[in-house]
């Protein structure tokens, strides 16, 4: 029994503590799509929250792979190039054949693999700063892209391979329910894994899990490779939305991946962070993206909505952790 | 079916050549009437500004041209790009086609023609990524007695010899119109433009405004889609969810229309007429889908790829010392319901812009196809 006095407060702290547990960005998910469905009541349709969970399968499935490349302390600006190169390599092999569906996936998975074991390599052994690493990286990987197609991307996907980016299954998108497959496997791998306690580790403090006798490098050049590969699925899921190449497809993940993830609550210094907050993230991202497009507003005030309401969301719930801390 | 496929492209290729031999009589000419002649396809080129004298460019060949191209990397500068390299194989007399990339950068292809003229370059052809960076640079070259030739997207000022471009005003006021009687007066309708904050969108978009002036259209949203499917697809999807009821789509450019079908699709709501451009992806989606829905419509005005061979042989006539328009200023012909069958390429990706001087091969071989 606790008297009503202390109740309230008791209380308090443990909603504080499930929100800090889940990630505030929860409170902004639910905080911004209530106030956009109370601007544009639009935003509170069925279809809209499908529509909306539908799109954020492509930035989530590309930032649960950059949150690993951050919790290791680096990040991977690559994604880009590699939504780009899985875009236009996917429709080139499977230029709308259902027999070449399997090798158009596998062919991309294949070189975003190579993709992230360069970048390891070049972080790990070289000693290359990530960003100017995959900064280099999403310059050839563009610049590949170009000569590859010579400025003129051919092919379409296999009819089949749309069911992934358009369908539909027990009421929900395809697309969403492969994100979420993916994130909840990342955080299986993440939170109940040796490797997901290194990649902690190795972010938080690369000399001292050294010491313990973790293989920083190697740990190092795995996330890498896990960025690399999702940001290839990504660029699947999203090519599969879509249906034909473009070459400037990526560009737009090269931030908005990054952004999801820190808004998400995970350091850029490495070490601190979840996959579960950066669905958070993820949702937030395209929430607002969605809720600005409704608005009549123009593009130059979309821009600055955009990014006041990122600054916004991140400094509230800095406040709402501080708070649980010192409470 | 085939009969009819092999018609088409009968039909466009007697078009094309029928455009072809009249860029020729046009080329030849040194008078420059406004242009009632077809230029390469069906457009027609018409003039603005003074006439320019050749006599002070006059020159011996062989020539070295310079083209600073803006950027590469989307399918209109690919197109853009195999045109003027395929009329530079044809000019006996141009020695050098130099092309220089700026990579999207302002800064870089302002020393891309600063490179140009340090080597002593005969004329500069010219993409300009800013209208206003690259003005002081083009004059320099200008007083320096090179021909100057900007095109696709305006230079500010007139310090340059010659300007070649479609008038996206008046392209955004055609477009306006069409989609006006398509939709009928009191309609509800949103607006894609392209990348955020280009001028080439602002201009079109102004002139749409104009035409629907008067009417008790009601323009729901304008956004910015980036001139891609993908961006254009989920900027609708979010436009249907704020209002189900959208009567049309206006459009500077065809990935957006194409996106923004295939979000109505999605949402299972009947397609609406539609602008945009030349872009083969809306034209295929248009040959699919007619039938299934009778208020689809297309009104689209192309973006000639072939603006740079205009460009070139413009360059090359101030150099033999032949006069020629300040401005030329192309103007596509409507593509509609009626004529669509003679643009469409059912054979060809989506990427291509289908108002090309280059024959089905070269655009197969240049796509892969």
């Amino acid at each position: 029994m606790t008297t009503g006095a202390e109740s309230l407060p008791t209380h308090f702290a443990r909603i504080l503590a499930l929100v800090n547990r889940m990630g505030a960005v929860w409170i902004a998910v639910i905080a911004l799509y209530v106030v956009s469905g109370l601007v544009s009541p639009g935003m509170f349709h069925v279809d809209q929250v499908l529509n909306i969970l539908q799109v954020s399968a492509f930035l989530g499935v590309v930032a649960t792979g950059q949150t690993l490349a951050l919790l290791v302390g680096g990040i991977d600006v690559s994604v880009a190039g590699v939504v780009t190169m899985s875009n236009i390599v996917s429709t080139s092999v499977m230029v709308g054949h259902s027999e070449t569906m399997l090798s158009g996936i596998a062919i991309c998975l294949l070189i975003a693999a190579v993709v992230g074991l360069i970048n390891g390599w070049m972080i790990t052994i070289l000693r290359v700063t990530p960003l100017v690493a995959t900064l280099a990286m999403n310059s050839i990987l563009f610049g590949a892209a170009l000569v590859y197609t010579g400025g003129a991307p051919h092919g379409t996907v296999s009819p089949g391979f749309l069911v992934f980016g358009q369908g539909h299954l027990i009421g929900l998108p395809v697309s969403t329910l492969c994100w979420l497959a993916i994130a909840l496997a990342m955080v299986w791998l993440t939170q109940k894994t040796v490797f997901g306690r290194r990649l902690y580790a190795v972010g938080a403090n690369p000399v001292a899990a050294r010491l313990v006798g973790i293989a920083v490098r190697r740990t190092v050049t795995a996330a890498y490779i896990l960025s690399s590969i999702m940001a290839a699925l990504g660029g699947l899921l999203l090519t599969s939305y879509i249906g034909s190449p473009s070459l400037g497809i990526g560009d737009q993940f090269l931030l908005t991946s990054i952004a999801a993830v820190v808004v998400g609550g995970t350091a850029l210094n490495g070490g601190v962070g979840s996959i579960f907050a950066t669905i958070g993230g993820t949702l937030f991202i395209t929430e607002l993206n969605s809720f600005t497009n409704i608005v009549s507003v123009s593009t130059g005030t979309q821009f600055v909505l955009q990014g006041a309401i990122i600054a916004l969301s991140v400094l509230l719930y800095r406040l709402i952790g501080a708070k649980r801390a010192v409470s | 079916m085939a009969s009819d496929k092999d018609r088409f492209v009968y039909t466009r290729r007697q078009a094309l050549r029928l455009g072809a031999a009249a860029l020729g009589i046009t080329a030849a000419a040194r008078i420059f009437p406004a242009f009632a002649a077809d230029a390469i396809s069906s457009a027609t080129i018409s003039t603005a500004g003074e006439t320019v004298s050749g006599g002070k460019y006059k020159k011996k060949g062989p020539y070295r041209i310079g083209f600073s191209n803006g950027f590469s990397g989307n399918t209109w500068r690919t197109e853009c790009l195999a045109s003027i390299k395929k009329e530079a194989g044809q000019q006996k007399d141009l020695a050098d086609l130099i092309i220089v990339d700026g990579q999207g950068d302002i800064t870089k292809q302002v020393n891309d023609i600063e490179s140009l003229i340090s080597q002593n370059v005969d004329a500069i052809l010219c993409i300009a990524n800013s209208g206003s960076a690259v003005a002081p640079v083009l004059r320099d070259a200008t007083k320096q007695g090179i021909v100057t030739v900007p095109f696709n997207l305006p230079v500010d000022g007139e310090a340059w010899t010659a300007y070649i471009g479609t008038d996206p005003e008046k392209k955004g006021f055609a477009l306006g119109k069409w989609l006006r009687e398509a939709v009928g007066e009191s309609a509800k309708i949103v607006a894609l433009g392209g990348l955020p904050g280009n001028s080439y969108t602002a201009s079109a978009w102004a002139g749409a405004k104009k035409a629907l002036d008067g009417s008790n259209i009601q323009v729901l949203a304008f956004k910015d889609a980036s001139w891609e499917e993908d961006k254009a697809k989920v900027v609708m999807a979010d436009l249907i969810a704020a209002y189900p009821d959208i009567d049309g789509v206006w459009c500077d450019g065809s990935q957006d229309g194409a996106g923004a079908m295939k979000a109505l699709l999605a949402a299972k709501k009947p397609l609406v007429p539609v602008t945009g451009d030349d872009y083969n992806g809306l034209l295929k989606l248009y040959m699919e889908q007619a039938a299934n829905y009778p208020k689809f419509k297309i009104g689209l005005l192309s973006e000639p790829t072939w603006e740079s061979v205009v460009a070139l042989r413009t360059a090359l006539k101030f150099l033999h010392g032949e006069d020629a328009p300040k401005k030329q200023i192309i103007e596509p012909k409507l593509i509609t319901a009626e004529n669509y069958k003679s643009y469409v390429r059912p054979d060809l990706p989506d990427g291509v812009f289908v108002d090309s001087d280059l024959s089905d091969d070269e655009l197969k071989q240049l796509f892969k196809a």
